[in-house]
């Protein structure tokens, strides 16, 4: 066995109106004074009303200003704000932006100094402000995770941030909120997270028995409930368990990686704005194939532990497991290549690009087998 | 016990490694194209090693303190540090449990693992030069 290191710092709460007891949770905390950190479409929903309700009786202030791809400008206003408001506390309400978003305000808020400075990993080493996250879609895991990232747009590139102090101290896991979330945004955020389960189970090098048994199971779930919450947003059992899924994915991969679909994803993403999700769900099936050689046993046993095979040949089986994300993505109305998710004419010197980009992702680290530059734009040209 | 008996002796076989790495055509050229100043911080025994590429003609390898001010700093045990030249560390793993901590914008570091991999070769020989010199 590998020797591995695994932490859960966050405490997990799951209940249908989990959220509105989450004033409580930051009084639990010791927070007095909190910063709410959302975006204008949610507050348009009414969403972040209600959970503001809890609140009444302490002091809040409201930063609603994060883009859907989230910047160091939102991090440096939603901090000055903070800071101004004199908060000791930090509530994210949203999806992976809005809870990045908290997690970089919050180095700011509790260290000070210049952001660029805690840039990197396993470079803050104390403990930030209570940091409450409440996630609004079924996907990033990021209500668990350790890292964070934000776009330095002056520079055109994508900051990353990882310590396990960067995990939010709870994860208020409301399935309510998640049924208003449109059916692609369902399917995508959903792809997103059995992206991470099946990365994260093949991350060889890096992961554990704890990592597997949350990968099998989420991915598990994530074939049974997916179809159900992106067909009928109302079907709560379906949005609990996609809620739940994600999150359980979400602790897999903050421990163990994920891989180069990942890279790939982060990479199209940055150049051509790709939603992260669509782009895993176009990537998935291409880098299970070019992975297939390294890893085919751990497919295999995947596919029949989730009951996609019940072969006894690895190879098939493997084979069965691809063909049934692939059908899953089908089924939930996603796009199967990029050029169908709006990604125009991949030319010599974008290839070159991407694949320098994807190269030098750090989620690449992990996966299973090597890739050279060559082997990235062979995927980018299948996935086109 | 640690493998350094001292800084001198650590940044001595630092120095001669990037010095050598330097020398090596494939390796220094993509190393170069990077234009990235790295600083290695060490710890048991303290060390500094700082590996400058930043003008895309030669790598400037320097030790101890240094006013350039540094792309990407790496932190970790001067033992951790030798292993991962002997291609004992698994370098996710060190990074997921703490080993090693990164500052900058790492990405740009972590892409040039596989380009430094030759000087695992190397290493070895640096290092029993050293010793048999120190001897």
């Amino acid at each position: 066995m590998n020797p591995f290191v695994f932490h859960v710092p966050t405490k997990i709460a799951f209940a249908e109106g989990a959220a509105s007891s989450t004033a409580d949770i930051v009084k639990e905390l010791a927070g007095s004074r909190a910063l709410i950190v959302t975006d204008k479409p949610l507050m348009n929903t009414g969403i972040v009303e209600q959970i503001l309700h809890g609140f009444d009786d302490m002091h809040y202030v409201v930063f609603d200003e994060v883009p859907p791809d989230s910047d160091v400008d939102c991090v440096n206003q939603a901090a000055e704000v903070a800071r101004a408001e004199e908060c000791d506390c930090i509530v994210a309400i949203g999806g992976g932006s809005v809870m990045d978003t908290a997690k970089v305000v919050n180095i700011c808020l509790t260290l000070g100094g210049e952001l660029l400075e805690y840039q990197g990993l396993n470079n803050i080493a104390e403990q930030l402000l209570p940091l409450v996250a409440v996630p609004t879609t079924a996907g990033t895991g990021s209500e668990v995770s350790m890292v964070a990232m934000v776009k330095d747009r002056a520079e055109g590139k994508k900051l990353l941030f990882g310590s396990r102090y960067l995990a939010p101290s709870v994860a208020v896991l409301d399935p309510l909120l998640t049924v208003s979330l449109p059916p692609k945004l369902t399917a995508a955020t959903g792809l997103d997270a059995l992206t991470h389960a099946v990365e994260s189970y093949t991350a060889v090098i890096s992961n554990s028995v704890f990592t597997d048994s949350l990968c099998i199971d989420s991915t598990k779930m994530i074939f049974e409930y997916l179809r159900a919450a992106t067909k009928n947003g109302g079907d709560i059992e379906a949005r609990s368990q996609m809620l739940v899924a994600s999150t359980m994915a979400g602790v897999a991969f903050t421990n163990s990686g994920v891989g180069v679909v990942h890279a790939l994803a982060h990479s199209v993403g940055a150049k051509f704005g790709t939603h992260h999700g669509i782009a895993n769900c176009i990537f998935l099936p291409h880098g299970m194939q070019f992975n297939m050689d390294a890893v085919v046993a751990r497919y295999a046993k995947l596919s029949r532990l989730v009951g996609m095979s019940n072969s006894s040949n690895d190879s098939a089986a493997a084979t069965e497991l691809v063909t049934a994300i692939e059908k899953l993505c089908n089924d939930c109305g996603l796009p199967r290549r990029l050029r169908d998710a709006g990604v125009p004419e991949l030319k010599t010197a974008d290839i070159e690009e991407l694949a320098f980009l994807t190269g030098s992702d750090p989620a690449i680290m992990f996966n299973p087998k090597e890739c050279s530059p060559e082997d990235i734009k062979g995927l980018y040209e299948r996935a086109y | 016990m640690q493998f350094f008996a001292n800084t001198d002796e650590l940044q001595e076989v630092m120095n001669e490694l990037w010095a050598r790495i330097g020398r090596d055509p494939d390796m220094s050229q993509k190393l170069l194209q990077s234009k990235l100043i790295v600083q290695f911080q060490y710890r048991e025994p303290e060390g500094r090693v700082t590996v400058d590429c930043s003008d895309g003609q030669e790598i400037k390898v320097s030790v101890g303190k240094q006013q350039i001010k540094p792309i990407v700093e790496m932190a970790m045990k001067a033992d951790v540090a030798h292993d991962f030249w002997l291609g004992k560390v698994n370098v996710p793993f060190a990074i997921v449990s703490g080993k090693i901590m990164a500052r900058g914008p790492v990405a740009k570091a972590l892409a040039l693992l596989p380009v430094i991999k030759p000087a695992f070769d190397i290493y070895p020989n640096v290092v029993s030069q050293h010793k048999k010199v120190l001897a």
